[in-house]
């Protein structure tokens, strides 16, 4: 908690619509330039958001819009996603294991916690890597 | 003295060769002149380099364009064969690029920028050993980090890289088979025998590519130096190919 409060916070809310997950990519660019993320990694979480949104892109949403919440830390970029209904780790589905493999291999971290307004919050979590040269 | 194309040919016996190919279609002739004019495409293949492109699939469109220009060539009009071959092969070549890697045309600014971009992370990352963030090639280049995304986003949005054509170099191993082998963690066994059903689908390149990064945990740099293409190209590959996995995942003749 006292992570988050030290940390930047970028707010991106945008209509559950295919057509807007260009934007879902150039928006983890920019902030993943604040946190300090290679191009690897910077590509490894726009990976990881596009995977999201078109997992969610189906998915019922009476808002009709997603949130992706960035907070950018000196060690970490960290991504919360509102707005959904579907438990990732609900191992019935296939897409959500597909969907869990591919996060769970470009995040550092994946976590699902409930949502204070219904549905599931995930969380993905981005190390940034120390430079070693 | 006459300046010979290979060590065994001379210009003279190349043009007296093209006619007999003229007249007889003998594929052994052909296959002579092949051998005599490899150096000229690879040549050209190579003026196209660091491009985003593999080097392996430029040779292979120049000898395209050989064998074009081979088939093609008039040995009685008073024109040497490199002549007519050059602009052959180099014509394949652009075809090449234009209809594989463009679907949009930027303008030329924004087109060299990206080239520049392309240039200044390959750089990078073959002399610090990893990707360079957006910090560090804004310093490289001497441009703002507004502009770099700029430049990253136009490279993404022009470029619509695809692994599907197969070639000769195509492995016949499958991510399946490799996975049967090296699986190693059977936390996320299910997920990846979930996945092979999918995968079946994709051309070995595309599995290939998959096998590292998400089996082999390399990053995409490591993949591009591995592959000898751009780190920016492994990105689009990679994206490309997820997307042909998932919608081979939600195709309703599942067969999984």
């Amino acid at each position: 908690m006292t992570d988050e409060l030290l940390a930047d916070v970028v707010c991106l809310q945008l209509p559950q619509e295919t057509r807007m997950s260009g934007i879902v990519r150039l928006a983890v660019s920019a902030v993943a330039s604040k946190s300090g993320l290679n191009l690897d990694q910077s590509d490894d979480m726009q990976t990881a958001l596009d995977e999201l949104f078109r997992l969610y892109l189906s998915e019922p949403n009476p808002e009709g819009t997603l949130c992706f919440r960035f907070q950018i830390l000196s060690d970490r970029l960290e991504v919360v996603t509102q707005g959904i209904s579907r438990d990732l780790f609900d191992n019935d589905s296939k897409l959500n294991r597909y969907s869990r493999f591919i996060l769970e291999q470009v995040a550092d971290r994946v976590e699902e916690i409930p949502s204070p307004q219904g549905g599931f919050e995930i969380i993905l979590v981005k190390n940034v890597a120390q430079k070693l040269s | 003295m006459t300046r010979r194309s290979d060590n065994s040919l001379s210009k003279e016996e190349i043009q007296s060769l093209f006619r007999i190919y003229k007249g007889s279609h003998d594929p052994k002739i052909k296959n002579i002149l092949v051998r005599a004019h490899l150096d000229l495409s690879h040549s050209l293949a190579r003026r196209f380099m660091n491009r985003g492109e593999p080097l392996d699939d430029l040779v292979q469109v120049a000898s395209m364009g050989l064998l074009k220009a081979i088939d093609r060539f008039d040995p009685d009009r008073n024109v040497q064969f490199t002549t007519y071959a050059v602009p052959t092969i180099v014509g394949e070549l652009k075809r090449y690029f234009r209809d594989r890697t463009s679907t949009i045309r930027l303008p030329r600014g924004l087109r060299e920028r990206a080239h520049a971009l392309n240039n200044a992370v390959q750089r990078f990352s073959q002399e610090h050993g990893r990707s360079p963030n957006v910090a560090e090639i804004s310093q490289e280049m001497g441009i703002s980090e507004e502009d770099v995304i700029e430049g990253l986003g136009s490279i993404e949005s022009s470029a619509v890289a695809s692994l599907n054509s197969s070639s000769a170099e195509d492995s016949d191993l499958s991510l399946l088979d490799i996975i049967g082998g090296e699986d190693k963690t059977l936390e996320t066994l299910d997920e990846r025998l979930s996945l092979a059903g999918a995968m079946s689908d994709l051309s070995a390149r595309e599995q290939n590519l998959l096998y590292l990064r998400f089996v082999e945990g390399l990053s995409q740099t490591e993949i591009a130096n591995q592959l000898g293409i751009s780190q920016m190209h492994v990105s689009r590959l990679l994206r490309r190919t997820l997307q042909s996995l998932r919608q081979n995942l939600t195709m309703p003749k599942e067969t999984l």
